[in-house]
């Protein structure tokens, strides 16, 4: 009975295959290959790519630094964007402006963006360090100096992503109730012991949400490390997913990039969603008075 | 003792408040007036979220520079105003915790309060896991919990259905009897209200404060045609009345007899207060039916007798078809005549 309702699923269950399951079960066939420039093919190399992703330092190296990195840019782009959210949220009027000013760098190719950052950093062309000698803090080794050119990679990711955090957080604040508020005033809540009681519990699941989407974007990054500094110099700024596509797409070596990527996929999968039931319990469940 | 000296308050050339001054004492007074008559923004501005010009003491504390979490006030409005976040129990601790106490000591306090309002069982629950009567009740909890010398209730039942409104009324009528010396300020748009709850009430209309005192004695004698008809609830019956020295006559109704007024008020032109129970069938006023409004045992008709609208109440419910012609008898004996400015001059004859 009712069986022709299937039917209708079957589309959607064609693209589901098509789309992630059939590149997925590929992707785990070639991790078991040792597929690259001189053996072409689906051979059968067992876990010999797992072994040698197991101590493959460069690769662990890599994967702590784009933790580093996400946390990093996550959580300075939540603060200030949580901070410019607050700051407009009862302005109209600068509550325009500011959504339209902060869509620019939203806007802006990743690609296009970083090369135009790339320059602003250039040590010697650029206009950053003359501004800053011209400030008495000196030039500084922005794309030369490994803990430096870190830092250029988070104040661009920073600086296009912090407008996403602000408009996700802005419409979540607009949409809380005016209620609370009135009840807080009246209950001997100032505006700082409001804000921690009442607007930044109610912000819980905006927060999670925004966070998350965030931490899943940042923890693809790829664009800006290979644009501003090729994850240089030497390793310091190379992130996994710019590792990956060095051992795939320029080393050619495809069996061992498909086991790297498959590793990447599961701790990535487990990462998140412990920290989306981290922060649910901190931020959504735990709020109390 | 709260004393609102000269509150004035305009929005856009519309006055909210206009030239308020009164005091209130420990007890229960009741703000009563229509929608729009300036209850709220007089309650707001008590609590400190609206800012009349004008000076707001309490016990000779000049409270002009005293943001709203620092007046030792609790407030229930009309919405069901909770913590979405916090469960019942939480919310009832916030305002305790808020003022510096220890948490514990808080959550047996506010254990303690959600017993009374009957809510006990429902501690661990979230205010939108609550029915409206609950989560109005929750409010009312909090605002008790906090012990806040003046308690400013802003029409808190208007929300709820007619035996949930009874009950809660009747329930906080028994929570403010252990109250002490609270100030508590009930504002309400219905008489009846007025009349059962407070120790004492103040009329208020167009953002004035009309008349104060005892319910009873405002009621039985509003000091104003504007008082009478914020006193009175179905609506007072206005009749424009000439009076010489052996005839009455009253505008679309036509003459009646001199003796229902006072011998002794001189002739001239005013303006009686007949109240909807002092209109009844059987009498030589052709009118005919506008409306009927059943409202519970009683029978609210609204007449047309020319042009001069009529209300009469009765007593059961009662079946007056739309348009049906009715012969009424107006005991204006009972009415209350006011001058051409509006105040009371007297009462009719049946008064004494």
């Amino acid at each position: 009975m009712y069986r022709q309702k299937y039917i209708f699923l079957l589309p959607g269950l064609l693209v589901l295959i098509a789309v992630i399951l059939f590149p997925l079960i590929f992707t785990i066939r070639v991790s078991f290959s040792s597929w690259d420039v001189y053996n072409p093919g689906l051979n059968d190399a067992g876990g010999a790519m797992y072994a040698r992703m197991w101590e493959d330092a460069r690769y662990w190296q890599a994967l702590w630094r784009l933790s580093l990195l996400s946390v990093a840019t996550v959580l300075i782009q939540y603060l200030l964007g949580f901070a410019l959210a607050l700051l407009v949220w009862r302005d109209i009027a600068a509550r325009r402006f500011f959504r339209v000013l902060f869509l620019v760098p939203m806007m802006t190719t990743p690609v296009v963006m970083s090369v135009i950052w790339r320059t602003i950093f250039h040590e010697s062309l650029g206009p950053l360090n003359p501004i800053l000698e011209g400030l008495g803090i000196g030039a500084q080794p922005w794309l030369s100096h490994p803990g430096f050119a870190f830092v250029a990679v988070i104040i661009v990711e920073v600086w296009q992503w912090t407008p996403f955090m602000f408009l996700l957080l802005l419409a979540g604040l607009l949409s809380l109730p005016s209620e609370p508020f009135l009840a807080a005033k009246i209950d001997g809540a100032g505006p700082i012991r409001t804000f921690l009681s009442v607007t930044f519990p109610m912000m819980g699941a905006i927060s999670v949400g925004a966070i998350l989407i965030r931490a899943i974007e940042a923890s693809k990054i790829m664009e800006t490390v290979y644009v501003l500094t090729s994850g240089g110099p030497g390793t310091s700024t190379e992130t996994v997913s710019y590792y990956i596509y060095i051992r795939g797409m320029r080393d050619f070596q495809i069996g061992y990039s498909a086991a790297l990527s498959l590793t990447y996929l599961i701790i990535m999968a487990v990462a998140l969603t412990l920290i989306a039931k981290a922060l649910m319990r901190l931020m959504v469940r735990g709020a109390g008075a | 003792m709260l004393r609102l000296s000269n509150l004035d308050l305009a929005e856009d050339g519309v006055p909210h408040l206009a030239d308020i001054s009164l005091d209130f004492r420990p007890g229960l007074t009741t703000l009563l007036g229509r929608t729009g008559a300036g209850k709220t923004t007089l309650l707001r501005a008590i609590a400190g979220l609206a800012h009349p010009f004008g000076q707001i003491s309490f016990n000779g504390q000049d409270w002009a520079q005293l943001p709203p979490w620092h007046r030792p006030v609790a407030m229930v409005t009309q919405q069901f105003i909770n913590y979405p976040h916090l469960n019942v129990l939480d919310n009832l601790a916030f305002p305790l915790i808020r003022r510096g106490e220890a948490r514990a000591a808080a959550l047996a306090a506010a254990e303690t309060m959600l017993g009374r309002v009957g809510l006990a069982q429902m501690a661990s629950r979230r205010p939108s896991e609550l029915s409206g009567g609950q989560q109005q009740r929750v409010a009312l909890a909090r605002a008790l919990v906090k012990g806040a010398p003046i308690l400013l209730l802003d029409e808190p039942f208007v929300n709820l259905d007619y035996n949930l409104r009874e009950g809660m009324r009747e329930e906080l009528m028994a929570l403010l009897q252990s109250g002490g010396e609270t100030t508590v300020i009930y504002a309400s748009t219905d008489p009846r209200e007025a009349l059962r709850m407070g120790d004492q009430t103040v009329l208020m209309s167009e953002g004035r404060a009309l008349q104060s005192g005892a319910p009873r004695a405002v009621f039985a004698a509003p000091a104003a045609l504007a008082a009478a008809r914020v006193v009175n609830d179905p609506p007072i019956n206005i009749l424009s009345a000439r009076l010489d020295a052996t005839s009455l006559d009253i505008d679309h109704l036509g003459p009646f007899p001199r003796d229902a007024l006072p011998e002794d008020l001189p002739p001239g032109g005013y303006s009686l207060a007949l109240r909807a129970e002092d209109i009844r069938q059987n009498g030589t006023v052709s009118a005919r039916v506008a409306l009927t409004e059943v409202s519970g045992s009683e029978t609210v008709t609204h007449l047309q007798a020319g042009a001069q609208p009529l209300v009469m109440l009765e007593r059961r419910v009662q079946s007056h078809p739309l348009g049906a012609e009715i012969r009424l008898a107006l005991d204006l004996r009972r009415a209350l005549i006011y001058g051409a400015d509006g105040a009371l001059i007297a009462k009719g004859a049946a008064h004494g």
